[in-house]
């Protein structure tokens, strides 16, 4: 009995001596801090974030690839039909001046 | 066309197809994630661009140099390249810049130098179209501008502040990011090549029609 009082009385010595202290609260946070996600303390709503922040960057990539590839595209097949009309235009007018 | 040239024109249109597939595999980067790799088609739009400015300063500088027809067809078609491929990069930029900066646009050295170059390359295909007889030579002229331009854009993100990405980043790619982007370079500069070999044939076939043209005016 006098054995469990007096171990008893150590412990709680010793806890009370953490607490003053501050070191085991000062751990047992850490250790917290490192185990889990912050702890969210406010609700932002998503327009009131940094733009760069709101934005899905999905669309902007594909915007970008699919721009690249319609111009490069078109320019092709603009420059194809010129190359096509014109040669089209000197095979007959060299017909021409040989038939004649 | 050359033999070359279709097969060429095959390799080329693979080279676009497998190049989503490769820029696929390509790490993000840490602080901006997906849309960083915009990068892979806006860097080799941008040396294309600066490549072709180059190529019509010097073919312009040969032209007026030595007055062959020749330099001028690819002077003429080295500056429509130019203004393709810098519609590409200053389009594709501003969609990156939205989302890792949080802004369309910002007038930093780089991007209001690359504008001007690529107006430059615009006032030389309007001074062409609308300039009258002899514009051709006043073109050159500007071509070389836009040719002297092209060192500034490429050193100004070293000596101006700004948030445009250092010379430094590329010769520091890992291979990871560095084989994507080499293998879209040297897709866009195939094509860069292919489409200019197409161009200065419409113009070598459009000079062989104006010259049937006069020679039947003549003989009328």
């Amino acid at each position: 009995m006098m054995r469990t009082l007096i171990r008893g009385f150590a412990v709680a010595l010793v806890l009370a001596g953490f607490l003053f202290n501050g070191t085991v609260p000062d751990s047992i946070a850490t250790l917290l801090a490192q185990g889990q996600p912050k702890q969210q303390e406010v609700f932002t709503p998503i327009d009131q974030l940094p733009p760069q922040e709101q934005l899905p960057a999905a669309p902007l990539l594909v915007g970008a690839y699919a721009f690249v590839l319609l111009m490069l595209f078109g320019y092709l097949f603009i420059v194809s039909r010129r190359l096509t009309v014109i040669q089209q235009e000197v095979d007959r007018l060299d017909r021409d001046t040989k038939r004649t | 066309m050359p033999k070359w040239f279709s097969p060429a024109v095959l390799v080329c249109g693979a080279m676009f197809a497998l190049s989503p597939l490769v820029i696929a595999n390509a790490p993000y980067e840490s602080t901006m994630g997906l849309v960083q790799k915009v990068f892979y088609y806006h860097m080799p739009s941008a040396w294309v661009f600066l490549t072709a400015s180059v190529v019509c300063g010097i073919a312009s500088a040969r032209f007026l140099a030595t007055g062959n027809a020749r330099h001028d067809r690819t002077a003429l078609a080295a500056a429509e390249m130019a203004v393709l491929f810098g519609l590409l990069t200053l389009v594709t930029g501003p969609l990156w810049a939205r989302k890792a900066w949080g802004q369309w646009w910002i007038w930093d050295a780089r991007i209001t130098s690359s504008l001007v170059g690529w107006m430059i390359a615009w006032a030389y295909l309007i001074l062409r179209q609308y300039g009258g007889p002899g514009s051709e030579k006043l073109a050159a002229g500007l071509a070389l501008f836009g040719m002297a331009n092209v060192p500034f854009i490429y050193v100004s993100v070293n000596y101006w502040r700004t948030i445009h990405p250092a010379t430094t980043v590329v010769p520091k790619l890992p291979f990871s990011m560095g084989f994507p982007l080499m293998f879209c370079l040297a897709s866009f500069y195939l094509l860069m090549f292919l489409l200019m070999k197409l161009r200065v044939r419409v113009a070598e076939q459009q000079a062989r029609l104006d010259a049937i043209y006069l020679s039947l005016d003549e003989e009328a």
